[in-house]
């Protein structure tokens, strides 16, 4: 009897935990503990034994009793936290449901992005008209009387103040730079700000060129700032926006209200220099230009150019955002198409 | 612009085993940006000199031709061909198995196989001119002519390139990099930099002494505008071809030859960068002079179009009239004729300005005139003439100058600028030996004496007119011919006075991030200008929007007044792809008003910055549609911290809905609406299914909060209920009363009433509506009891029922 004891709570032991519904431990329940089960089989036999040995069997059958129920107990805890209230048929392959997701237009993304890089490094953030005079837009910025620029096919003079003197001249701003000369007026130096915004050239629009695009400029004013610390900062700037180090090269270049110019171009990110179609095969990219204000420039501040000098960059954040998603058409920013646009969110 | 690195050697002897790559990448860094090197040999690659021994009929074909060549091979190749002028005898131009040539000069270039051609193998294939792009050098006289090289001294199996001396580099310049720099628009400007980036010697121009003692009459009526003219009489020449060599360089750098006479101006222009000019001077009547066009004036030029000049043209004249456009191009009737014998050379100079005008105003720029408008300066006028004299003589050894006349009356003065030396030292952060700089400015041309402290510099005429003239021109030079390279990266120090603090630029930035990122809109850019059909839907005239002199296009020329007339285009525009979304924009506005001095000198229309937003959704639920836009409008001042808005019913927009519309205002003052768009401009915007609510705002009023202002509460200690009522009152009357009646009692235990919702329709009276309102009930000191709840309750009831006949029973 002890033996079938044994047999029967190792057979028990295994058949609980091989239940996997709480009906099938239900079943084997019953069994084993039910009226026909097999341990109150054995009990009933009890009677049957020897009356010395009735105590201690009717102990060992109690004690395999509990230790079943216990086993049972447990099990159904088990098995109740497994169960799943739902069908097995779960498809858990279907797309989530998307929250509605709005977003900032990809040129304001990068220059949010810029205005932290450039914040980081101590800059402020500066912001001017976007109507401007003659005056605030050429004759400030070193632009000789009669440069091409000032005519009206390159900029967009106002009706009815088309002509007369030259702050009495209005237009749609053609770059940025009239603000440095505002800011400076306004401000003491040393001076360390970005002036971002948006500006408008009369051309005819085509992939590459549009009326209205958007220009971040930089500038510091300091006493003797040389142009290779102004090397070192668009190579921290830039380093920052594309998360990884990038070459500069600063070349000679032209612009009238700087003076040395630099044509500024960074080492072409899609083939790491070695040449290929986005770079016309230099492997370098012209992204913007730059250089010391020209002293008229600091002038018109109110400023010594014998004391203080500085540098400066403008670019261009349409180019900088079409280089860092491929957008091969620059007027898609202006087309307000959310198809375009959600693209960036 | 093109060059010649061959024509460049003339001027400046660069070692033979010059690195091209080297010399492109130095160039670009110091002076202009070089597009490309290319090899002109290159692309004449396995095109060979081949003579034709032999002439068969082709079996198969009448009008193909069997031909024998040798192409300097062993045995002589059989190649098909079709051309008219074929002989034995006859050099010609073999395309070799894989060269590239362009069949009849049209398409892409084709590589050349071994082919069967009717029946008969023909090893590759004897070129016309224009096959192999040599058709200006080459021009083809009859339609089937190929290309006849017999008089080119070559051997079988040479290389083209060889044979017609086309072994050489053409560089490509980027003109914008040199707009600002009229000596380089020659080859002997960038021999000169080049020079001086090598510390090599520059070749000089001799100067012309003119051995007659006849003057020719020339008369400058407008020295500002021509500050140099010289003329002289030339005879003893003819009309013919010029040598292969000067026909040759002149292709290679763009241009085609025509005659000896044109080309030797022409090669003057492109070796020197001055344009030159000769007229048929049995043409030109009694004399020469410069003046101003008359009102009117008539003038055909070289390329036939007829003129009518105006005043502020000036025009080389003779005593009849108009001659030539100066500066521009010269005059049909009076230029190189085919008889031409004795030419007047016109060797001036031109204010730039005007020439750029006037090739402007009949759309007429030219090689001379691109260049006169960079300010060449007239001292260049020595160099040009010795030049196109002595190539005169090479081309006609009988030629005579019989008249000569150098007018000079404005004389260029050129600029003198002192440096200090401790100045150039700080400013480029490191000195440069005096040696250094004494030699590359000297062979820019530059006369530099040192003194102690400083050095005096006299800038060279043709860097006098505008290019060179303060310190820090003088500074870029001998920091660019050093080699920016060569300067070592510097830190940049700061001192710090503080945190940068700036709420007004941060607190737009917050509105926008809000309106993207926390209400889902997307932000669009929009053009400043406005179309016309747009304007004249949203905003009630247009008096007081500014204008634009030269819009984009006639029905743009307002800008923007107001931020709705693009939004409106953008729904339209987005209402085909989307059934549903929300759009904002931030931008500035004009008015033709307000003109203030913010800054010196210059009085500005008022401009602000603005915020326009559209909630666009299926016209079937106003309700929810205008619900979302005033949630995003009431929540932004919190999220933005910034004063809060109020709403108000003072003036309705001119193109909101009779209905549906608001003010909104911030402290008393309105500072923008919102409104459902009216059905009415809807249509005339061209909307056709949806419907919008817009916003704008004027975000120069937004007032930011200096630091967070709202204060901790302490969570209540005992618990907040919510407890439901519902009731019946006229349709017309309004939230903000319900709940002003609600609240009108002070009651400590009765915290809020908050708008649950609002029913009309099925089961409710005609001109009635039911609202549902949750009042939140509950006490400081205690937790309330059911019936304690529902005394407060019952006391709202009561005013609600007496105030608006509510009918609600008390519970």
């Amino acid at each position: 009897m002890k033996d079938k004891l044994e047999a029967l709570l190792r057979e028990g032991t295994a058949k609980i935990q091989a239940a996997q519904t709480e009906n099938e431990l239900q079943e084997v329940k019953g069994a084993l503990l039910g009226k026909q089960g097999s341990i109150t089989g054995l009990m009933k036999e009890l009677p049957k034994l020897d009356v010395s040995l009735r105590p201690e069997m009717g102990k060992a059958v109690n004690n395999v009793k509990n230790l079943l129920t216990e086993q049972i107990e447990g099990r159904r805890e088990e098995l109740k936290l497994k169960a799943s209230e739902i069908s097995l048929d779960f498809d858990y392959t279907i797309p989530g449901t998307k929250p509605a997701i709005g977003g900032l237009h990809p040129i304001t993304q990068m220059c949010y992005d810029l205005n932290d890089a450039f914040r980081s490094m101590g800059f402020e953030v500066f912001g001017g008209p976007e109507i401007t005079s003659e005056y605030y837009a050429f004759d400030n910025l070193n632009f000789p009387p009669n440069h091409p620029a000032r005519e009206s096919m390159d900029t967009y003079w106002l009706e009815g103040a088309d002509s007369g003197e030259a702050n009495e001249k209005l237009c749609l701003r053609p770059h940025l730079t009239g603000d440095s000369v505002r800011y400076m007026m306004t401000h003491k130096p040393p001076y360390r700000f970005v002036y971002p915004g948006r500006v408008y050239r009369n051309e005819t629009t085509d992939a590459r060129h549009e009326r209205a695009f958007f220009q971040y400029e930089a500038l510091i004013v300091d006493k003797d700032f040389t142009y290779t610390a102004g090397k070192v900062m668009i190579k921290s700037i830039l380093s920052k926006v594309f998360g990884q180090d990038v070459p500069v090269r600063m070349r000679a270049g032209f612009f009238p209200f700087v003076e040395p110019g630099f044509e500024i171009d960074m080492g072409c990110l899609v083939c790491g220099g070695k040449g290929c179609s986005v770079c016309k095969h230099v492997g370098w990219i012209e992204i913007m230009p730059g250089g010391t204000p020209h002293p008229n420039v600091l002038r018109a501040a109110g400023l010594d150019p014998d004391e203080y000098t500085g540098f400066y960059v403008n670019i261009g954040l349409d180019r900088l955002v079409m280089m860092r998603y491929g957008v091969d058409d620059v007027r898609l920013f202006h087309s307000t198409d959310l198809r375009f646009l959600k693209q960036f969110n | 612009m093109k060059l010649s690195l061959n024509w460049i050697k003339d001027y400046v002897k660069l070692p033979d085993d010059m690195d091209l790559t080297r010399l492109a990448y130095d160039l670009t860094m110091s002076t202009v940006e070089v597009e490309g090197a290319e090899s002109l040999a290159e692309s004449f690659d396995k095109i060979v000199v081949g003579e034709i021994k032999e002439v068969l009929p082709h079996p198969n074909a009448d009008k193909l031709r069997v031909c024998k060549v040798d192409v300097g091979e062993e045995d002589i190749k059989d190649i098909v061909c079709g051309g008219s002028n074929l002989y034995a005898g006859e050099k010609v131009v073999v395309a070799c198995p894989g060269a590239m040539v362009r069949w009849h000069g049209e398409g892409e270039p084709v590589e050349i196989k071994n082919a069967k051609l009717r029946g008969v193998q023909s090893f590759g294939m004897i070129c016309a001119s224009v096959e192999v792009g040599l058709a200006d050098l080459f021009p083809a006289v009859e339609e089937h002519e190929i290309m006849d090289i017999t008089s080119f001294d070559a051997k079988a199996g040479t290389p083209l390139a060889v044979a017609l001396d086309l072994d050489d580099i053409i560089l490509e310049i980027d003109n914008k990099s040199m707009t600002n720099r009229p000596d380089l628009w020659g080859h002997y400007g960038i021999a000169r930099e080049l020079a001086a980036l090598y510390d090599l010697p520059l070749v000089e121009f001799d100067k012309y002494v003119p051995e007659t003692t006849e003057t020719y009459d020339v008369r400058i009526d407008d020295t500002e505008r021509c500050p140099r003219y010289i003329g002289a009489r030339v005879e003893g020449l003819s009309v013919k071809p010029s040598p292969f060599e000067m026909q040759s360089r002149i292709w290679r750098v763009g241009m085609r030859p025509i005659n000896a006479l044109v080309d030797v101006t022409n090669y003057v222009m492109l070796a020197t960068g001055q344009p030159t000019h000769v007229f048929d001077s049995n043409h030109i009547i009694d004399h020469i002079e410069v003046r101003r066009a008359k009102d009117g004036e008539k003038l055909q030029l070289l390329n036939d179009k007829d003129l009518a000049l105006s005043t502020d043209d000036l025009v080389i004249a003779d005593a009849e009239g108009a001659v030539a456009l100066a500066g521009v191009m010269g005059g049909a009737k009076d230029s190189v004729l085919p008889d031409t014998s004795s030419v007047i050379l016109e060797v001036a100079n031109f204010e730039s300005k005007g020439v750029r005008r006037t090739a402007l105003r009949y759309d007429n720029r030219t090689e001379a005139s691109s260049r006169y408008e960079k300010a060449v300066d007239p001292e260049r006028c020595d160099i040009a003439l010795s030049l196109a004299m002595k190539l005169f003589a090479e081309l006609y050894p009988d030629m005579k100058v019989t008249a000569f006349n150098d007018q000079y009356p404005n004389k260029l003065v050129k600029k003198e600028i002192d440096v200090e030396l401790e100045w150039l030292d700080r400013r480029l952060g490191k000195r440069i030996p005096k040696e250094v700089v004494e030699k590359k400015l000297g062979t820019m041309g530059f006369e530099v004496t040192f003194t102690d402290e400083k050095m005096h510099i006299v800038v060279p005429t043709w860097r006098s007119t505008g290019d060179v003239s303060i310190k820090a021109d003088i500074m870029e030079e001998v920091a660019r011919m050093y080699g920016y390279e060569n300067f070592e990266a510097t830190q940049i120090t700061t001192s710090f006075d503080g945190a940068i603090n700036q709420l007004d630029t941060d607190l737009v930035r917050k509105v926008k991030e809000y309106l993207a990122f926390r209400c889902n809109m997307q932000e669009i850019f929009t053009y400043p200008w406005m179309t016309e059909e747009f304007v004249n839907a949203l905003l009630p005239s247009t008096d007081g929007i500014l204008a634009l002199a030269t819009p984009p296009s006639p029905s743009e020329k307002y800008i923007k007044s107001s931020l709705l007339p693009n939004i409106c285009k953008a729904i339209v525009k987005n209402e085909r792809n989307f059934d549903e979304f929300d759009i904002f924009e931030e931008a500035q506005i004009f008015l033709d008003k307000d003109y203030t001095e913010n800054y010196k000198n210059e009085k500005l229309p008022c401009q602000k910055r603005h915020l326009g937003c559209a909630f666009v959704g299926k016209s079937d639920d106003i309700d929810n549609l205008f619900r979302r836009a005033k949630g995003v409008i009431e929540m932004m001042p919190r999220y933005t911290h910034m004063e809060g808005f109020t709403f108000e019913r003072n003036e309705k927009p001119y193109w909101a809905d009779n209905v549906v519309w608001l003010n909104i205002c911030l402290g008393g003052q309105k500072i923008g609406d919102m409104a459902l768009l009216s059905k009415k401009a809807a249509l005339a915007c061209g909307i056709k299914v949806l419907s919008a609510v817009l916003v704008e705002l004027d975000m120069d009023a937004f007032v930011p909060f200096k630091s967070r202002t709202n204060r901790y509460t302490h969570l209540p200690e005992f618990p907040m209920n919510d407890y439901d009522v519902s009731f019946l009152v006229d349709s017309m009357v309004k939230w903000d009363e319900i709940y002003a009646c609600i609240m009108s009692k002070k009651n400590e235990l009765l915290h809020d009433a908050r708008f649950v919702d609002e029913y009309k329709g099925k089961q409710i009276p005609e001109g009635k509506k039911s609202v549902t309102v949750r009042l939140v009930i509950g006490s400081s000191e205690k937790t309330l009891t059911g019936a304690e709840i529902e005394a407060v309750a019952n006391s709202v009831v009561k005013r609600l029922n007496k105030t608006f006949d509510a009918g609600v029973r008390t519970v």
